[in-house]
């Protein structure tokens, strides 16, 4: 890279400290996490300064053995990839086709870019906005602890995700391989879905895992529409703060559950992080 | 663009899109909308009231200390956030061993679940012999009462947010940094100015465009705050960390004020779309 200037070894030295730094800031409460989900209970908050499993303690998986074994974190847990699961079906299979219409017909009542940031714009509402309204209306039509009416709001509040971004990438898409196919007797259904889609699958299956790891840490909705039955996992940690208080090792160890698949997620779709977060708008 | 066919078979991809978005945003806005203009108990809408919950608004100081606690925290978390994004991107943003790793580190806060950030909150912040603490006591012999004092119950939240979400504005402004090549660097230095003149004279006008985009995301995401707050402080000590949508939340769901609690939503949203207006054009031009 151009920008290497001729640097004296304490400058790199002081560099390479600061990132280090911040690595262990960006770190440190994941680290904790993990750890004190390790410890026996009564050693929660016994044990000194940054608590080095081995070194300071005998980590046990007691807490992880207990808590995966509770019939109540396996509901939890199933409920959380169920709705993750089918509203990011129901966001791709809704918004890859208007991507798609809006990078490659014109749209004249309303402009194409106007429809896009209207589709955007779904995603500046305040859920808050809309909770009460929804609490209502599930409540009309019996669906109040029913995992269905979170995977129907889910869907909504990530299909902006799957329209912007599937949009920005068809853009960039030369649109010559379609136009042969449809010239080769292809209609337009078949040129989108047999030429244009199986190019963009890598771009698609980073928005999919977009969509999955919003849904899953999603929490307001959540909250206001289950109780019992279809509280997804977030919900269920949140119910960790019983009457005999806050549990912290129970805590912890349901925390490190709740962000090890988006964490995960995360990590495969590296390349395509910056994009998909600004909608497109950054290329990363 | 390239050549934009026009045919029926657009309808057909967009259009279920279109109605499913009008179906679950705007018709329960409209229906909020309605609500707000009703006295609710117990759930059940009974009676007409016209503009009373609104008015309502006006003299509840619950309202405006959520309004207030809310605009300062989105003010303070989005500035540290972007700034800090901005110097981290310059330190990331030269030769560095093991960039991608690194990199791929930082972007682990951002996907975690932040209401899971709030309660793993309250296990650094506790204040007898939570490491935080505890690393206080060793080195000053003090400790800091991070969650029954209100100011430092609002610090908390804020470093826990600033945790979260600064590695976000440090990749995009990374990204963007990296776009710029390399001749213009490399020019730069030729005509051998200081680092700081490259930066404030060269890289920051051109990494501006992606420095507003971030702070647009960021704008509209804080905004949205609640998770963090219910699990880490639940608005309190007293009210001193109620944000608008936990007051909101409560308001509604809590105590069953469905009417009064639409009219609030109804401000939330008004101040939303003001902000988000004076970036209208520049959202509309990216879209191009």
């Amino acid at each position: 890279m151009g920008v290497v200037k001729k640097r004296s070894p304490a400058g790199v030295f002081i560099r390479y400290l600061l990132i280090m730094v911040v690595v262990t800031w960006a770190l440190f409460i994941l680290y904790w996490g993990v750890v004190t989900s390790l410890k026996p209970p009564a050693q929660t908050f016994t044990i000194s300064g940054i608590s080095i499993p081995f070194v300071q303690f005998i980590p046990t998986l007691d807490n992880w053995r207990t808590e995966l074994y509770t019939r109540e974190s396996k509901a939890a847990l199933l409920n959380s990839i169920v709705v993750a699961l089918a509203a990011t079906v129901i966001a791709m299979a809704l918004g890859i086709p208007a991507g798609y219409a809006l990078s490659r017909f014109q749209f004249r009542k309303m402009k194409n870019k106007d429809l896009t940031v209207w589709f955007l714009s779904q995603r500046v509402l305040p859920p808050v906005a809309v909770v009460i309204p929804f609490f209502l209306i599930m409540r009309f039509f019996h669906l109040l602890d029913n995992v269905f009416a979170l995977i129907l709001i889910n869907a909504t509040f990530t299909l902006p995700f799957a329209v912007v971004i599937s949009r920005q990438t068809f853009q960039e898409l030369p649109i010559e391989l379609e136009e042969a196919a449809t010239v080769d007797g292809c209609s337009d259904f078949e040129a989108f879905w047999k030429i244009a889609l199986p190019l963009l699958t890598p771009t698609l299956v980073a928005v999919a895992a977009i969509c999955v790891a919003f849904t899953w840490n999603e929490f307001l909705f959540a909250l206001s529409l289950t109780s019992i039955k279809a509280r997804t996992f977030p919900v269920y940690l949140a119910g960790a703060e019983d009457t005999r208080g806050v549990q912290f090792w129970f805590i912890a160890t349901r925390t490190i559950l709740a962000m090890g698949p988006p964490t995960v997620l995360a990590l495969f779709i590296q390349k395509y992080i910056v994009r998909g977060l600004t909608f497109g708008a950054v290329k990363g | 663009m390239s050549a934009l066919r026009s045919r029926k078979i657009k309808y057909f991809f967009i259009l279920p899109s279109i109605i499913w978005v009008l179906a679950f945003t705007i018709f329960p806005l409209f229906y909020s909308l309605g609500l707000s203009f009703f006295k609710v108990r117990l759930g059940k809408p009974t009676h007409f009231v016209g503009l009373a919950n609104f008015e309502r608004i006006i003299n509840d100081y619950k309202l405006v200390n959520s309004l207030k606690v809310t605009l300062l925290y989105v003010a303070i978390t989005v500035t540290v956030q972007i700034v800090l994004g901005i110097l981290l991107a310059l330190l990331f943003h030269q030769e560095t061993k093991g960039k991608s790793i690194l990199r791929a580190l930082m972007i682990l806060p951002i996907f975690c679940t932040p209401v899971a950030v709030g309660y793993l909150g309250l296990t650094i912040f506790y204040e007898e012999g939570g490491p935080l603490n505890s690393f206080l006591m060793s080195l000053f012999g003090a400790k800091i009462p991070w969650l029954s004092h209100p100011t430092w119950a609002w610090v908390a939240v804020l470093l826990l947010d600033i945790w979260q979400w600064t590695p976000f504005c440090f990749l995009v402004i990374l990204a963007g940094l990296q776009s710029l090549s390399e001749e213009i660097y490399d020019a730069a230095y030729i005509d051998s100015s200081s680092e700081w003149e490259i930066f404030r004279k060269i890289a920051l006008p051109m990494i501006q465009p992606v420095v507003i985009i971030v702070l647009l995301l960021r704008l509209i995401e804080s905004f949205k705050i609640f998770d963090v707050i219910f699990s880490l402080t639940g608005g309190g000590p007293g009210t001193a960390t109620e944000v608008f949508s936990l007051y909101t939340y409560r308001t509604g769901l809590r105590f069953f004020d469905f009417g009064y609690a639409s009219a609030l939503s109804y401000l939330l949203l008004a101040i939303v779309m003001i902000i988000i207006n004076l970036f209208f054009k520049r959202i509309r031009a990216v879209y191009e």
